[in-house]
């Protein structure tokens, strides 16, 4: 396992990308502007990217660099590019119906920040993965993805749910890259051809909701139609 | 204990209290300057305290004598703090055991407490509304201010912020840690909330924004004067505090010379001028927010602290 022998300073650089990338999700949840999710989204992308190069260097597995590459590609450029493009298409710029002002979401994100340090804490013990890189990636990973689900539980505009399963699916894919970089390659070209085709299908969706239901927001979808 | 340190002591007192309105005057100079203005120039809080203490006094009636002992207390207690921190020196002077980082903090919120007291004292409107609008920012900036003092704590394993800066000199690793970024972007946060700066203050008293000013609109002459230095000079310990311990641990005196103590308050110049050059540019970039929204910023530096305490019990 790469984590296992790895010098302080790469330790040290691999928890300040792990962290910077936590950061980014917990910018998504306090901002209200779909803009400003998708800049930090794609910017959260290039730093798991970042991370996938470097943990390839690090551990010596040079089909990683083909991944980073991927990611920097898919996640951080055309991913955004396409959300961008629905964004500005239907003319949507900001959550308008909040259930959750952004000051209590960043809190209860923090709480399961908690959390996920508490059950990684406890997976780390079982597992004996007495790195604290180990159970820094854990705990990112878990946290990335209460995240996600948390943005889209209190989010009501399509667009921020599409990005909400991508931050999800982001925090996954950090956990995999720190914890078992030697994924075979196939199986990380298959996740982002899948979030691809997620991403076009949501357009499709949202453009269906915006001819038929006029809006782009879950919270007018109250009728129920056979 | 020996008269060199008990000197340095008084020294540090003396620093803060006749550099402060030198710091307010370049931080409104940077304002203007960056708005494109030419500003009043950098002594001119000095020339502003001396007319200000040749003006007689006029109280209200409905004052107590809460109203004349609010400035002197706040005062006391912005002299107390330098006691307690590195201001030139890098070692503990004679009285610096009196407390830690809690117990400076704690000196300082009695300082804006007071004021806050006095404010509601004269039963005047605008007091009563500067009073409320500050506690309101106090409550969610106080267990944040707490939270950034545990996260140092847990990283240095000490309260003193003498080894914090040690440490912070000494060590790269801990100096790069995320948990000591995190902190400094917390702090930085609480320095703009506690020095009057949040996206949401307006620091001239000529708007309905203020919260600061609006607790002192009924003191004039020597009283006002003794308020508006002791406000400079919690911005100077804040700032102390966030260069010497913080961000820029290098620079004090280590032998204790004089010398070497004034070379260490010129270097806290040159610090502050950076650090005031960033507050500035922050402060003059972001756009102002509705007042009621003065929880987001508290809300962002209290969650960069919790991760600065998740990050230090990683490490």
């Amino acid at each position: 396992m790469l984590i296992e022998h790895l010098d302080p300073v790469a330790s040290s650089l691999f928890s300040l990308l792990a962290i910077a990338s936590l950061l980014l999700a917990f910018v998504m949840l306090g901002s209200g502007w779909l803009k400003n999710y998708l800049y930090a989204f794609a910017a959260e992308s290039w730093v798991i990217a970042i991370i996938s190069a470097a943990s390839g260097f690090y551990g010596h597995y040079p089909e990683l660099y083909v991944i980073a590459v991927l990611t920097w590609l898919f996640r951080g450029m055309l991913l955004p590019y396409l959300i961008w493009r629905i964004i500005h298409r239907l003319d949507v710029n900001r959550e308008i119906h909040v259930i959750l002002q952004p000051s209590m979401s960043l809190v209860i994100g923090a709480l399961f920040v908690m959390f996920a340090l508490a059950v990684s804490n406890r997976v780390a013990t079982v597992f004996h993965l007495q790195l604290t890189v180990a159970v820094l990636a854990l705990t990112v990973m878990l946290s990335m993805k209460l995240i996600g689900f948390l943005m889209l539980a209190v989010r009501h505009e399509a667009i921020s749910q599409i990005l909400g399963l991508l931050v999800l699916e982001n925090g996954i894919f950090l956990g995999s890259q720190v914890l078992v970089p030697g994924m075979p390659l196939l199986i990380e070209m298959v996740i982002l051809f899948d979030l691809l085709i997620v991403v076009v299908c949501f357009g499709v969706l949202v453009r269906y909701l915006k001819t038929h239901a006029g809006t782009t927001s879950s919270l007018d979808l109250k009728r129920l139609v056979g | 204990m020996s008269a060199r340190d008990v000197l340095l002591q008084i020294a540090q007192v003396v620093t803060v209290m006749s550099l402060a309105p030198l710091i307010q005057g370049v931080i409104a100079q940077f304002e203007e300057r960056i708005q494109r203005g030419r500003g009043p120039g950098v002594l001119q809080p000095y020339r502003d305290l001396w007319k200000l203490f040749h003006k007689g006094v006029v109280v209200p009636q409905t004052a107590s004598w809460l109203f004349w002992a609010a400035p002197v207390i706040a005062f006391t207690a912005m002299l107390t703090v330098p006691l307690l921190i590195p201001v030139l020196t890098n070692y503990p002077l004679p009285l610096s055991d009196m407390g830690d980082i809690l117990g400076g903090g704690l000196i300082l919120t009695l300082g804006s407490f007071v004021l806050v007291l006095a404010g509601l004292d004269t039963s005047s409107a605008y007091g009563g509304i500067g009073s409320s609008r500050a506690v309101m920012v106090a409550i969610l900036a106080e267990p944040t201010l707490i939270v950034v003092f545990v996260g140092i704590t847990l990283l240095a394993k000490a309260m003193l912020p003498f080894v914090v800066n040690h440490l912070l000199v000494e060590n790269w690793a801990a100096y790069w840690s995320p948990a000591h970024l995190f902190v400094v972007a917390a702090f930085f946060i609480l320095l703009l909330v506690e020095t009057d700066r949040m996206p949401i203050h307006s620091s001239s008293s000529f708007e309905i924004y203020m919260i600061e000013e609006a607790r002192i609109l009924e003191y004039s002459g020597p009283l006002l004067g003794l308020i508006r230095w002791a406000s400079m000079m919690k911005q100077f310990i804040l700032y102390t505090i966030f260069c010497n311990v913080l961000v820029l641990p290098w620079g004090l005196s280590v032998e204790g010379t004089g010398l070497g103590a004034l070379g260490a308050a010129g270097g806290l110049v040159i610090k502050f001028i950076l650090v005031a050059g960033v507050v500035v540019t922050v402060e003059t970039a972001q756009s102002r927010l509705r007042f009621y929204r003065y929880q987001e910023p508290l809300a962002a530096s209290f969650l960069l602290a919790v991760l600065s305490i998740i990050s230090t019990q990683m490490s």
